[in-house]
């Protein structure tokens, strides 16, 4: 099994990231607040409670070196959280933006951090000592629209971006003070800030999830329409693969290791993609245990079927005090049928009765069913294990997080978050046919 | 399957107005964040139009309607249930042009509500209206 460890935080999780030790998690509840979780004893508690933001955080990033938090969110600001003796301080970020950032990442060298906004702009933040102030410089008028990642090349200068008007593009980050010449290592030309290296046109829809190898050779972001695409050779004459799948579009890369990429998204199950000796992408497998799911069209056919061979009921329903206005409706209907249905035969007008309230009975178990699993996730037993994908996960995995061990460029390890509020963490050392990518 | 596959929605803030958060298919004041609808039709009278967007889907129907009294048994249905829009969460108040009922899906609804049960119920809610018809017509 590849997940080590799973762990249900809330109702629904936007974005997690984790302590430098990797024994903190702080993530979002689909709310305006971070809360940070430590494991004692192996359970999680509640240590701190981040309140700053008014409306959802859309980014979280904890910098692995510095200890510091950088969170985004809606309401158009970021902040810096330092933890000082017990607390963590927020400092205000300006990031001059009139719409809401989403997604924010620390450059490799944590003195600068990215956030990706609605206003089409990518923002560039970094510190000025003099005035104790986080400063942005916005990287204006080049994309179409809003910009939903953004990754840092591992040099700390180049930064890649992904928009909803399908594009992938470099920028150079270059900013005089804060980065000096001799990063700037493999491009020789003197790139200002903001100036824009490449263009990706690869995909017809929108872009997400950009992340570069480790050794920042490949670049690697998703499509909506079901596609990823590979990126070497970032420069004038970069070479691209694309490779297409059958199932959900994905969300979010993680590159493990040179050769290995995984992709999360809302097939619910984090996909494998390895390159071969020759460099091909191609998909390997999904992660986790995963059922073949029937198509939907029979699951239709078959329940509808199924539905017309019911005996017809000929006592009244014995239905919940809940269910008091379905009642209503099809007394209602009934109503309605027997005013309509005056005039024609007695029997008649009485089989019609029985079998619309039949039919509403159905009608009123769906909705029921719907409205009682809203209330209680957890409990799966309307599940038909069938229809379910069997994946760990029950949502939409909207975020992929490495836990990397100082040192090591790989990263066998790394955990998931999702619209169904769990944090999974996935260990990819036992996978025997994976091992070879590693 | 259609559904599954236009269901990926996302929490998705608005570009046009500033703090604002709403279905870009209501709005569609970006066209680079539209899909392209997927119509379905039996016929002239009985069709089902699909709209999708980045954090938002719309499902509209057109359900048979033979004659007079199916036309007001159908309308007396269904504005019952849009009057009680608030209770099915994903029913929407006003039909969108031209059909009888609309669904609206939203990035909100997938967070609280499993997808997958959440398509079932459009499902089951269209073989109700299915089968409303049918046993009208057998009896």
């Amino acid at each position: 099994m590849a997940a080590i460890a799973v762990h249900r935080f809330a109702q629904s999780i936007t974005c997690h990231a984790w302590s430098p030790d990797h024994s903190m998690v702080a993530f979002c509840p689909n709310s305006n607040e971070v809360h940070i979780y430590r494991l004692l004893q192996d359970k999680w508690e509640k240590v701190h409670v981040l309140q700053k933001h008014d409306q959802i955080v859309s980014g979280i990033d904890w910098s692995a070196r510095s200890n510091r938090i950088v969170t985004a969110s809606h309401d158009r600001n970021s902040y810096v959280w330092n933890f000082e003796g017990t607390e963590w301080v927020p400092t205000l970020v300006i990031l001059r933006l009139n719409r809401a950032a989403l997604c924010v990442q620390w450059s490799p060298k944590e003195n600068k951090f990215a956030v990706g906004s609605g206003a089409k702009t990518v923002c560039i933040c970094y510190y000025e000592q003099e005035n104790n102030w986080w400063i942005s410089k916005l990287i204006r008028k080049r994309h179409d629209s809003s910009v939903t990642g953004v990754a840092w090349h591992p040099n700390n200068i180049l930064l890649a971006t992904t928009s909803t008007d399908g594009k992938c593009r470099v920028f150079s980050t270059f900013i005089k003070g804060v980065d000096t010449k001799d990063s700037r290592t493999g491009s020789s030309s003197d790139s200002k800030f903001g100036e824009q290296i490449v263009q990706l046109d690869l995909s017809f829809s929108w872009a997400f999830g950009v992340k570069w190898s480790p050794s920042g050779n490949t670049l690697a972001y998703v499509g909506h329409n079901s596609m990823i695409y590979f990126v070497d050779d970032v420069g004038p004459s970069p070479l691209a693969q694309s490779v297409a799948f059958q199932d959900l579009p994905l969300c979010d890369v993680l590159f493990v290791s040179e050769r290995m990429v995984i992709g999360v998204g809302y097939d619910c199950s984090p996909m494998v993609f390895a390159a071969d000796e020759r460099g091909i992408w191609s998909f390997i497998r999904f992660l986790g245990e995963r059922k073949i799911a029937s198509s939907g069209s029979t699951y239709g056919s078959q329940d509808l079927y199924m539905g017309l061979l019911r005996p017809h009921p000929t006592t009244p329903f014995e239905l919940e005090p809940k269910h008091k206005e379905l009642i209503q409706l099809g007394i209602w209907i009934c109503q309605q049928f027997h005013k309509s249905l005056i005039l024609m035969k007695d029997d008649f007008s009485v089989r019609m009765v029985v079998e619309s309230s039949f039919i509403l009975y159905q009608f009123s178990e769906a909705f029921v069913k719907l409205y009682g699993q809203s209330k209680h996730v957890v409990s799966n037993d309307a599940v038909e294990p069938s229809r379910s994908r069997g994946g760990i996960h029950e949502n939409c995995i909207s975020c992929i997080v490495p836990l990397r061990q100082p040192g090591i460029s790989t990263v066998p390890r790394f955990s998931t978050s999702g619209l169904d509020g769990k944090v999974v963490i996935w260990d990819l050392e036992n996978q025997a046919d994976l091992s070879v990518y590693l | 399957m259609i559904l599954t596959d236009t269901s990926p929605l996302m929490n998705f803030p608005c570009q046009e107005v500033e703090r604002h958060n709403k279905p870009e298919v209501e709005l569609k004041t970006s066209p680079e964040l539209l899909l392209n609808p997927v119509l379905i039709c039996r016929n002239e009278a009985e069709k089902c139009l699909i709209e999708t967007s980045i954090n938002s889907l719309r499902i509209s129907l057109k359900v048979k309607q033979a004659d007079e009294l199916e036309n007001i048994l159908t309308k007396k249905f269904l504005r019952f249930l849009s009057m009680r829009a608030e209770a099915f969460q994903v029913l929407r108040r006003k039909p969108v042009q031209g059909y009888d009922i609309s669904f609206l899906i939203t990035n909100y609804h997938c967070e609280e509500m499993q997808k997958q049960k959440l398509i079932d119920f459009i499902v089951q809610f269209m073989e109700a209206r299915f089968l409303f018809t049918i046993t009208y017509l057998t009896a």
